[in-house]
């Protein structure tokens, strides 16, 4: 069976017509931020405080849709998900890196794709929280040599977390939007009772039944891909030449043990 | 309602999702944010100093063969992004120049830590080879371990500061 998709990698489209088509899906990405909120760097902040919880519900609200949508392409057969390049873990250097991330956006009060979004619609803090972004991947990447080995250490692969629970992805990915929804509703909950709101917004009971049909959707196909094999998703037993692994000429006798390619199937052992 | 031309974040959430899906199907890749910013700050970097940058260990692979730092997939997505962005406020009439922050803080006090939580958040998305989209969201979506954890440690960071910034936002 021949798959069309992906298209740069199946060769359908060149890779300068890929180049291109960037700036749409960019378009709709930025779009899509701004009417999230995410352009407003009090509502990000605010997400730390429980005064507004549309970040995460966003975020699940994205992952879910990413998930669904990429599985189910691969389920149904329309992409070849081998060439779909999966991000591999690196588990220390990310756990270290996301608190201090979640420090800066605590403090920032923006990520880059935000900040950058937020500077498109004229707000200052996010042009100076872009300069300090530069100057710490500036700083990052001037004075790699002190961090490289870390950088580069607690690799796994590309570890899935259904690899990781021993279960399959159909129902790993029923459990990831079970707890997406109960999330939602979790810091709903606390977000009325720590910050209850003084206003009535008229809409509220049709924005309710809306959202709330939009997820039930999801639960649905979540739990159909609950009944297939982890085999009708991906073939772990094929080892996949896509996982790009950066490299690193100061710590080289560190990625020379790295494996360029591995069997994301050996990850069980977590 | 102060949001209201703004979506519930349900609808939102799925836009960025439907993104992410098209990057999935055309590119075989996620979209992401903090990679152009790399490569901008490379671009800069070697506007100044040249050779210094192309023989840096981490810089030197954009311009490995003579290739250009921005001529890469995530440098045309954060264009559209920009372009997105801009539309988007424009039609909701929200195209306006200012400093966003709580009640109570200064606005020298904002771009002080809006410069200082920039560089923190900087460093560590080089370090988590990643940023909340890139990293979180897309490798959300593939059901990569490191980025769940990657994305829970976002929220336990966040929490930890919190407390400390407050005078800033409440």
């Amino acid at each position: 069976m021949d798959m069309i998709l992906p298209l740069a990698k199946t060769g359908a489209i060149s890779s300068s017509m890929n180049l291109w088509l960037a700036l749409p899906i960019g378009f709709i990405f930025g779009f899509a931020l701004f009417h999230a909120g995410f352009t407003d760097s009090r509502r990000i902040a605010w997400a730390f405080y429980f005064k507004d919880v549309g970040v995460p519900v966003v975020m699940f609200s994205a992952i879910a849709t990413g998930m669904l949508g990429l599985w189910g392409m691969s389920l149904i057969g329309v992409i070849d998900i081998s060439l779909v390049y999966m991000l591999p873990t690196y588990l220390l250097p990310m756990a270290i890196g996301g608190l201090i991330f979640g420090l800066g956006m605590v403090i920032g009060g923006y990520c880059p794709g935000t900040a950058a979004a937020s500077i498109a619609t004229g707000k200052v803090d996010a042009m100076v929280f872009i300069v300090g972004f530069l100057i710490g991947s500036m700083v990052f990447a001037d004075f790699f040599p002190v961090w490289g080995d870390f950088y580069n250490s607690d690799y796994m692969g590309a570890f899935r977390l259904d690899q990781w629970l021993g279960i399959g992805l159909g129902p790993t990915v029923l459990i990831i939007v079970l707890i997406a929804v109960g999330g939602t509703l979790t810091m709903r909950f606390v977000q009325n009772k720590v910050w209850p709101s003084t206003e009535e917004d008229p809409q509220k009971d049709r924005i309710t039944k809306m959202q709330g049909a939009l997820i039930a959707v999801a639960v649905v196909i979540g739990i159909v891909f609950a009944f297939f094999p982890t085999e009708s998703f991906i073939d772990d037993s094929v080892e996949v030449p896509y996982y790009i692994i950066e490299k690193t000429t100061v710590s080289q006798a560190v990625s020379d043990t790295l494996p360029l390619v591995t069997v994301a199937a050996s990850g069980n052992d977590a | 309602m102060k949001f209201a031309d703004r979506w519930p974040p349900v609808p939102a959430g799925i836009l960025i999702g439907i993104s992410m899906l098209l990057a999935f199907a055309v590119a075989g890749r996620g979209i992401g944010a903090s990679g152009a910013m790399t490569r901008f700050v490379a671009w800069v970097q070697h506007g100044l100093f040249p050779i210094a940058t192309e023989q840096s260990v981490y810089f030197g692979k954009y311009f490995a063969d003579g290739a250009h730092p921005l001529n890469d997939y995530v440098s045309f997505l954060v264009a559209g992004l920009l372009v997105g962005s801009f539309v988007a406020a424009w039609l909701a009439g929200e195209l306006r120049v200012e400093v966003l922050r709580g009640p109570r803080s200064s606005v020298a006090y904002r771009l002080v830590l809006a410069l200082g939580g920039g560089v923190l958040a900087g460093f560590s998305a080089r370090l988590a080879r990643g940023c909340t989209s890139g990293q979180g969201l897309v490798g959300g979506a593939e059901l990569s371990v490191g980025a769940w954890v990657f994305l829970m440690c976002i929220f336990a960071g966040g929490w930890m500061g919190a407390w400390f910034v407050r005078k800033q936002w409440i």
